[in-house]
């Protein structure tokens, strides 16, 4: 309700005290006792007093309210009060001349903070309802801080979430840039894998926290290349099978590094990454490397940053190659001279590949040939 | 407010200073509504209810004149505007036309008295 969150969201505390009954010397004889500490609104009945409340309700610290008054008693109002909720935010008091039973009993079940008897009594009124005013108004102060303090902490995780996907970022950058890769390489192989996760069966059982980590993850599939020598790692021709043997290595490298980071062990995206890193290699028929892991034994996340990265490769252009046109890209890729890959993962892949050409438009760097 | 007319007003059954502690000390305040007691319609609607045979407004008058002779420490009178109220208030016609003489009686001297000192 709007009124309820006025009050909540109120940063100053009420200061004025709502004093409803019908006879004018009640109304003066409270006025009088609490006016030096507390603004003064009056009611002559009921029906006045509901319609002053709800108007500015974050103003009003506290309702004295009689029981016989014409128009609206203060039963009356007290069920209207409570039917909205308020007996729980504004402190309502009962100023009567009725000691009955039945009468108590009924106000204090509908939410009543204290009853008071007419005629009053300064000091015994004034502690009563003060105490419960300071009361609801520490409660306020409570509530507003902790509300601060949750926004304050929210703030804070964003931020080092963010910070946190920034250093992975920039790791696995700094790792490919010795290859001669941009950072571009390594975004659009998270952002391949994260469109592919959301918009095809492949990411089916896959809640969009993990389908985040697993973006995450595929950042750091080649953070290995930090332990390949430079002679290998940026030869402009071949690689002799001695030297193929070592750039392999890179996976289990990899796996490795990723497993000495304090840190990432207990990262939710640790098992991703480390089984991309260690996995993007392999082999659909069993003959990748480094483990032969063959068809379903090699994940889904694994298979797709797999395709991905030769993908990624074949459409850009690199420092040992010109880049293919896309067509071509994708009969080499569906004919199996790239790699051997899930048909079911190919099928997923062709149903989006017009949307992931898209990430290539603005990449000057990539030289797309249309 | 002179020590001489809290001496009249206690006479007369007002315990001046239990209202005057009820209105703060503010002694102005509490000439003011003393004053305007005389105004007070209630006790009229009250005789006249009853002489009317209307026991509504009877229990509506008796209990705002309680509720007005109490602020005003006005003891008999809270007293005997009490006892018609419950009378009234249990269906007991009886009981509250036997109690009319009493405050009558009670009212009389209270306005009397305040006739005099103001």
């Amino acid at each position: 309700m709007e009124r309820d969150s006025r009050i909540r969201q109120a940063a100053e505390m009420p200061d004025t005290i709502l004093i409803v009954d019908d006879d004018e010397l009640n109304r003066a004889v409270l006025d009088n006792i609490f006016s030096s500490e507390y603004s003064i609104e009056e009611a002559e009945n009921g029906k006045i007093g509901m319609e002053k409340l709800i108007d500015h309700p974050e103003k009003i610290c506290a309702v004295l309210l009689d029981v016989v008054m014409p128009v609206m008693d203060g039963i009356e109002v007290l069920k209207k009060l409570n039917e909205r909720g308020l007996t729980d935010q504004i402190p309502v008091f009962l100023i009567t001349a009725e000691s009955g039973d039945h009468t108590l009993k009924e106000a204090y079940s509908l939410g009543v903070m204290d009853v008071i008897l007419k005629p009053v009594v300064p000091y015994v009124v004034q502690r009563r309802i003060n105490s419960v005013i300071e009361l609801f108004r520490a409660r306020k102060r409570l509530g507003n801080k902790v509300a601060q303090q949750q926004t304050e902490i929210y703030q804070q995780a964003q931020q080092i979430i963010e910070l946190n996907m920034g250093m992975i970022e920039a790791l696995s950058t700094a790792i490919e840039f010795r290859s001669g890769e941009s950072g571009s390489h390594v975004r659009r192989i998270h952002d391949i894998t994260e469109y592919m996760l959301e918009h095809t069966r492949l990411g089916e059982g896959l809640s969009q926290e993990e389908i985040q980590h697993i973006a995450i993850a595929a950042i750091m599939h080649d953070v290995g290349k930090i332990a390949i020598p430079d002679a290998i790692l940026n030869k402009p021709g071949r690689l002799t099978p001695e030297e193929f043997e070592v750039m392999k290595t890179h996976t289990l490298q990899g796996a490795e590094l990723l497993e000495k980071i304090p840190q990432m062990k207990n990262h939710k995206a640790f098992r991703y990454a480390y089984d991309i890193a260690r996995h993007h290699h392999e082999r659909w028929d069993g003959r990748g490397y480094p483990d032969g892991l063959r068809e379903d034994e090699i994940s889904v996340w694994a298979q797709i940053v797999s395709l991905a990265d030769v993908y990624d490769a074949l459409i850009s252009k690199r420092v040992y190659k010109e880049a293919y046109q896309v067509e071509e890209a994708l009969e080499m890729i569906q004919t199996g001279k790239c790699g051997v890959f899930n048909p079911r993962l190919l099928e997923c892949f062709l149903q989006v590949e017009k949307q992931l050409r898209n990430l290539y438009q603005d990449m000057a760097d990539s030289g797309l040939k249309q | 407010m002179t020590e001489e007319m809290k001496r009249e007003l206690e006479q007369a059954g007002i315990r001046t200073e239990q209202a005057l502690e009820r209105f703060m000390g503010n002694e102005m305040l509490l000439e003011r509504f003393l004053k305007k007691f005389l105004d007070d319609p209630n006790y009229g609607k009250l005789m006249k209810a009853m002489e009317e045979g209307d026991p509504k407004r009877a229990f509506e008058a008796a209990h705002t004149l309680k509720g007005v002779a109490g602020n005003l420490s006005m003891e008999p009178l809270m007293d005997a505007a009490g006892r018609i109220t419950e009378a009234l208030r249990k269906d007991r016609w009886e009981e509250a036309e036997a109690l009319k003489p009493r405050i009558r009686a009670v009212y009389e001297e209270t306005a009397g008295a305040l006739k005099r000192i103001f």
